[in-house]
């Protein structure tokens, strides 16, 4: 009798111990179609309807299938949290707080077994998440990679805004996750291309504030979200889950941007914010999508360092930015008498924005001890005669700027020749279109197509860009930026076409030179630019030219306009000119009107004159 | 087809926007003032009191740029890391007498709200014995910091918490 029941005793209690309950299999399905475990597990659909989650990382799922199912991970997921309490760390419960939370309140798991998650707890506790801010840092001109933006939050403890500081809380960004030194032609490529692992990173925030507004002079923008301490621990506790979790890393779609408006779903069940991207997430787009879901408490400004230079440089007059760039190279020329006539509150001004000089141009550079014993000698001046507090005006928030993508609609004649155009720019800004947002002399456009039906219903492929990228930098008085272009895809020049004088040639070009603030909202710029050109009616299948491109750029009471002059002088002797002057009406913040007058010149035809009227309308 | 939709043009621009930058010079920090930022003393400390977690980018420690692992550290922890990682920025702001990093420093102190300012004011007064030279460490800084609140009545506390 005892031998019968020795083992059946056994059994019940190792079954007390580690039961998980048996849910009905329609019950496993129901809980694992809940929006909120399909987030837990970055599930999306697949073209065949299945599921299949972004992560791919196999320590994440406990199930063997559990990156296409997401009901085998739920039910391995529910046996798991049963598991030995010994294992402390490594226990499933440890590994995945926020699925054991969901699982214990949806199914009222009140035996689960207790283990000790140091490390976890440790953590949490180190962070002490209690409120979210969304973290822009805005679009650089001379940076063509961060024309984009980036985004990423700020977890901050309790009491940030009385008792604490930002420099002390903690960035969570996600980023590709790069290995030894691939040249920077493969990274971007990979990058582009999904090459690369995307990974979660937590690290000082005041790092990350001096990497964006020290190293690569960009804009800040904080918007404190309106996230509860409940919600934003809830999102915390998920990002454990995805401590050295490897997702697939697409620069277009998913970005860090995407995977932040994930998180911020899971902090907030219900919210649908990744649903609007299908194909791109341009950052500045992800911040709109989080300020139209109403979740912006308060948007804050941080001014780069650049920024902060030109503000304290602006009131100075041409004798004190002399002095300015003097005590930058050397210090020692603060004790000089004619410095020192200088009135107090105006050497104050000089001595903080040759400071700022001095740092600005050491950024990035090793220490070296001539600039630290010049900066430090500054400094002492600084500190007894302190100038005022800094005021930096805060420009319009980018996500008021204009939507991306645009929609094109012209009607316009060439030569005697009337023709109606329909485009589409996938994104984002040329240097005419609806400033609001956008720095002055930017322009990056991706994937641009434009089709023109000629009277008489004859069609052809106007143009294609891959990528049109300008950054007019005006120079100032203490900093001499470049200026340069570059450009690739098919557009039609003046030559032996099939239905009339335009030929439609492969290019791919650049440029580099100087842009000059002329006056308030006016910039010169002039560059010597080169070209690569596929055109059938040449002989060499590709085609040199070296060449300029000069022109203005004016901010008027309309809108912007441009005025340009460019030629091309090609190795076989072709020479190309071209005039163009455009202006834009901008009729509301989404809703632009062109005007465009083109006159080109070319040894391959008669010269042509165009002029169009553009409706330029910027939708999602 | 969304994956290859914009091709190769983009090869001439890094994908810096999106991704951690390799470590540049100084660890990928930038220029530094003050030396000893990242010196030895807060490498010690580091790697004795940042037992938990090795992985690398996790909070807790950090080490994207593979030479630092400072930030483990909690507010009243130990401000001497933080101090270690915002030296420039303190230095700029004491000569002025206002600002974050002055702020930040002085939450790490466990200086009250109510006291900042005069915080400040004392700081401010006394940079040229804070900062004595350019070549003064984080450690010198800290410790001329508590030997200078030790002398004043109202702040003499938080250098003993310290």
């Amino acid at each position: 009798m005892l031998k019968r029941l020795l083992p059946l005793l056994l059994g019940g209690a190792c079954a007390a111990l580690q039961a998980a309950p048996q849910l009905p299999a329609t019950r496993l399905h129901e809980l694992a179609a809940d929006p909120f475990w399909l987030a837990l597990g970055h599930y999306q659909r697949d073209r065949l309807g299945g599921w299949r989650s972004h992560v791919d990382d196999d320590e994440f799922f406990l199930a063997e299938r559990g990156e296409r199912d997401p009901t085998a991970e739920l039910a391995a997921t529910l046996a798991a949290l049963y598991q030995e309490p010994a294992l402390a760390d490594r226990h499933p419960q440890c590994r995945f707080p926020a699925r054991t939370r969901w699982l214990r309140e949806r199914l009222n798991l009140d035996d689960l077994p207790q283990p000790q998650c140091r490390e976890y707890a440790d953590w949490h506790a180190d962070i002490a998440p209690h409120s979210t801010v969304l973290v822009f840092p805005a679009a650089y001109l001379n940076s063509p990679s961060s024309m984009f933006g980036h985004t990423l939050l700020r977890i901050d403890p309790p009491g940030i805004d009385t008792q604490g500081s930002p420099l002390l809380s903690y960035a969570l960004n996600f980023g590709a996750y790069i290995e030894g030194s691939d040249n920077s032609i493969l990274y971007a490529w990979k990058g582009l291309m999904g090459g690369y692992p995307g990974l979660f990173a937590l690290l000082p925030y005041r790092e990350k504030l001096a990497e964006y507004s020290r190293l690569e002079n960009r804009d800040l923008w904080e918007y404190r979200l309106n996230l509860s301490a409940a919600e934003t621990g809830r999102m915390v506790e998920h990002v454990w889950e995805l401590r050295q979790i490897q997702f697939d890393y697409y620069f277009f779609d998913e970005n860090c941007s995407y995977r932040l408006l994930e998180l911020l779903e899971i902090a907030r069940p219900g919210l649908e914010l990744t649903d609007p991207f299908p194909l791109t997430a341009i950052p500045a787009d992800t911040v709109r999508a989080v300020q139209q879901a109403g979740l912006v408490e308060r948007t804050d400004y941080r001014p780069s360092r650049e920024k902060e230079l030109l503000a304290r440089a602006e009131p100075l007059n041409g004798t004190e930015l002399e002095w300015t760039r003097r005590l930058a190279e050397d210090s020692a020329a603060l004790a000089s008498p004619a410095f020192q006539a200088l009135p107090a509150e105006r050497r104050a001004l000089v001595q903080d924005a040759a400071y700022r000089l001095i740092r600005y141009r050491k950024s990035g550079e090793e220490r070296d001890e001539g600039s630290a014993r010049n900066s430090y000698r500054l400094l002492q001046a600084i500190n007894r005669n302190p100038p005022p507090r800094l005021a930096v005006e805060r420009p319009m928030p980018p996500e008021n700027g204009h939507e991306s993508r645009t929609w094109q609609l012209a009607l316009g004649s060439r030569e005697d020749q009337s023709f109606a155009e329909y485009g589409l720019r996938m994104a984002y800004h040329d240097l005419e279109d609806n400033l609001d947002g956008f720095p002055l002399g930017a322009q990056i456009e991706i994937a641009q197509l434009k089709l023109r039906q000629y009277e008489g219903n004859h069609w052809q492929l106007q143009r294609l860009d891959l990528a049109n990228i300008r950054s007019l930098t005006p120079r100032s008085a203490l900093l001499s930026p470049w200026s340069w272009q570059v450009g690739g895809g098919l557009e039609r020049v003046i030559g032996k076409g099939r239905h009339d004088d335009e030929q439609l040639v492969g290019h791919l070009s650049g440029g580099a030179g100087v842009t000059w603030p002329l006056a308030e909202g006016l910039l010169g710029f002039a560059l010597a630019t080169a070209r690569l050109e596929q055109n059938e009616d040449f002989a060499a299948f590709i085609s040199p030219a070296a060449g300029f491109n000069a022109g203005l750029l004016w901010r008027n009471r309309l809108g912007n306009l441009g005025l340009e002059a460019s030629a091309d002088y090609f190795h076989n002797g072709e020479v190309r000119r071209d005039l163009s002057l455009v202006q834009q009406w901008e009729i509301a913040a989404n809703l632009g009107l062109r005007l465009a007058a083109r006159r080109e010149f070319s040894q391959q035809g008669a010269p042509a004159s165009e002029l169009s009227l553009q409706l330029r309308w910027y939708h999602y | 087809m969304k994956r290859i939709l914009l091709g190769s043009l983009f090869a001439i621009a890094s994908v810096n926007a999106f991704a951690e930058a390799p470590g540049g010079p100084s660890c990928g920090w930038g220029n530094m003032l003050f030396k000893g930022q990242r010196g030895l003393a807060s490498h010690l400390v580091a790697s004795t009191t940042n037992g938990t977690s090795g992985n690398a980018t996790f909070g807790m420690t950090s080490g994207t740029n593979g030479c630092r692992t400072d930030g483990a550290l909690t507010y009243s922890g130990k401000p001497m890391l933080v101090l270690g990682s915002i030296m420039d920025e303190l230095s700029e702001d004491m000569a002025k007498g206002d600002g974050e990093a002055l702020t930040t420093y002085a939450v790490v102190l466990g200086v009250q709200p109510e006291d900042r300012a005069h915080f400040a004011a004392v700081t401010h007064e006394h940079f040229a014995e804070i900062f004595s030279s350019a070549d003064v460490t984080a450690e010198d800084v800290h410790n001329a910091t508590l030997a200078l609140l030790k002398k004043d009545a109202r702040l003499a506390k938080y250098a003993e918490q310290a």
